[in-house]
């Protein structure tokens, strides 16, 4: 029927279609003497606005498939389509932030921020604008002019998210953002990312291993299993706006937590 | 509502309460646990100025004692520091110094230049190519281990006796090590800060001119710091086997004359040079690289 090939048709399913498709992705890294299969028919997907964790133990792929999501690695099989379009290389639609030694440490916090807007040709004022914006929703405005290096681990983190968040992508790819960091200025930055999110909708997919991180903050959990790297588990979190410091110590909070710890350990 | 407080400004943990408990006083210590750390030489510890200062001054003082202790009265073949002073003068006033000095520094200030510029193209190519790197690897492990003073007779058969033998020596006897410590340099330049550029939108041109060149500049600084000395070297080989004028040609004619306080001038000239370039090439490179300061 041409109702089903039909351009319309096309947009209908790519509508109803979630954001980032990753389709039976597998990763083999054929070393000399040994090959590891990091990624094994990895299947997940995160709709539009979502706030999606991968947790996972360490080694078991996380960042490798977040990498593949960003077009920085190519998959051995399997394919990643944004928005029905096929990932194929690294593009400023898929804002990253990785876990340390990423800023520009030659370059201000505001210089930092403005580079993905220069590199998308964004006028002069329109990019003093964006990044005075940034500056104001990371807390940052005091520091438009200091270099990386004198800035505390948390304020890093938050330069280069406001960096990745500067061109308006997609959506945010973070991996394990906050895992330098110390436990209290984690929390100050959790809560930080969740009224970003709120305040922003982006589509966020963040990789982490810290099981409360996760619940606290994501609406659905991918739970990845190692050697091979795959699909453990997908958790909802019933956490709606009701999210908040007291979240952590709601029941339900406690019982996902020792159900994921569960998890993790088999 | 954003209700992140500035890292650093947490009036919470600055509430005062009462007083803390005094420690109750305990009985004297009855030893000591642990080595105590070296004063002097604690490994990678910082010591006092004033001995940071004085062991330098030590330094510098014993070799001028060496010195004067070794040239006695004059009347050995060491000369003193007075009469290496006079012959020094004497180059000055009857200004063949300010001519060797002045056709030294060109030709070095020349042929380094070329060598860097080499090191700097082929080094960055190559530490972020590895299709580059490929081709020039064999390539630079086989040539740069033929001497380049051997290639010097070469050179003044193919190029003549002027200028351009004596630059194309410095050329070639510091452009391999400029290259492979650049290429080193660009290496350095953590994954992660190419990556994000590349989720940032930068194409390939953007990342080499916008990250990978500001990341490399203090290091390619250093390197041409450190190699300066070796185009000193290729310099003194290269005047000593032809040339009109130079310092080291001028070292090479007081030995006819056995003119040793000459020598010992100039010798002492090439110190100075050397320490003089060592300390401006550190202040540009703190001047242009401010964040790159320990
Ligand atoms: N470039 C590579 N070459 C070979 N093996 C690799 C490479 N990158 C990753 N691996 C392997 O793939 C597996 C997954 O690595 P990955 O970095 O994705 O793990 P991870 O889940 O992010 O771990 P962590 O929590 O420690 O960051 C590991 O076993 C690792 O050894
Ligand atoms: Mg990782």
């Amino acid at each position: 029927m041409s109702t089903t090939t039909g351009p319309a048709a096309i947009a209908a399913l790519r509508a109803s279609t979630p954001k980032l498709v990753v389709d039976d992705v597998t990763k083999v890294f054929a070393g000399r003497k040994t090959t590891v299969t990091a990624l094994e028919h990895v299947d997940l997907h995160v709709a539009d606005g979502e706030l999606v964790c991968l947790l996972g133990a360490s080694g078991c792929g996380k960042s490798t498939l977040l990498s593949i999501i960003g077009g920085l690695e190519a998959a051995t099989s399997g394919t990643v389509t944004v928005d029905g379009d096929l990932v194929v290389g690294p593009g400023a639609d898929r804002g990253m932030v990785f876990q340390a030694y990423s800023l520009f440490p030659w370059k201000t916090v505001a210089q930092n921020i403005a580079f993905g807007l220069e590199t998308a040709r964004w006028s002069k004022a329109r990019r003093e604008e964006r990044v005075a914006e940034l500056l104001g929703i990371m807390s940052l405005t005091n520091f438009a002019d200091a270099l990386p290096k004198e800035l505390s681990g948390g304020m890093r983190q938050r330069v280069a998210i406001a960096r990745a968040l500067a061109p308006e992508p997609d959506m945010l790819l973070l991996d394990e953002p906050f895992g330098a960091l110390d436990a209290e200025t984690k929390r100050h930055m959790q809560d930080f990312l969740l009224s970003l999110w709120r305040r922003t909708g982006t589509t966020i997919l963040m990789v982490t291993h810290d099981i409360e991180e996760a619940v606290y903050l994501s609406q659905r959990i991918y739970v990845l299993a190692a050697r091979p790297g795959r699909v453990a588990a997908e958790i909802d979190i019933p956490f709606g706006s009701t999210r908040g410091p007291n979240t952590k110590r709601d029941p339900r909070f406690l019982d996902l937590r020792d159900e994921l710890a569960d998890l993790l350990a088999t | 509502m954003i209700e992140v407080e500035q890292a650093g400004a947490r009036p919470d943990l600055e509430a005062v309460g009462e007083p803390a408990p005094a420690v109750p006083e305990g009985p004297p210590p009855s030893g000591t646990r642990g080595r105590p750390p070296s004063r002097l030489f604690g490994i990678r510890t910082e010591i006092p100025v004033g001995w940071r200062i004085g062991f330098g001054v030590v330094g510098v003082a014993g070799l001028l004692g060496l010195w004067l202790w070794s040239a006695g009265d004059g009347s050995a073949l060491i000369p003193t520091p007075g009469s290496s002073w006079s012959a020094f003068t004497e180059m000055v006033g009857d200004g063949t110094f300010q001519t060797d000095l002045w056709a030294s520094l060109q030709r070095v200030a020349i042929g380094y230049s070329i060598s860097m510029a080499i090191g700097i193209v082929a080094g960055i190519a190559i530490g972020t190519f590895a299709s580059v790197e490929s081709f020039f690897e064999p390539l630079i492990g086989f040539l740069r281990y033929i001497p380049a003073p051997a290639l010097l007779p070469l050179f003044l058969l193919l190029l003549g006796i002027g200028e351009s033998p004596k630059i194309w020596l410095i050329v070639v006897g510091t452009a391999f090590y400029n290259v492979i410590m650049t290429a080193d340099v660009a290496r350095n330049v953590p994954r992660e800060m190419i990556d994000a550029s590349y989720t940032l939108g930068a194409g390939r041109g953007r990342i080499l001119r916008r990250v990978i060149l500001p990341h490399s500049i203090p290091g390619i600084i250093d390197v041409a710091r450190i190699n300066l000395a070796a185009a000193w070297s290729m310099l003194v080989v290269a005047e000593i086997l032809g040339a009109q004028a130079g310092l080291a040609y001028q070292i090479n004619l007081a030995q006819r004359f056995r003119a040793v306080d000459v020598m010992f001038a100039l010798l002492f000239v090439f110190g100075l040079i050397g320490l003089c370039s060592d300390v401006i090439l550190r202040q540009v490179r703190n001047r242009v690289a401010p964040w790159a300061r320990p």
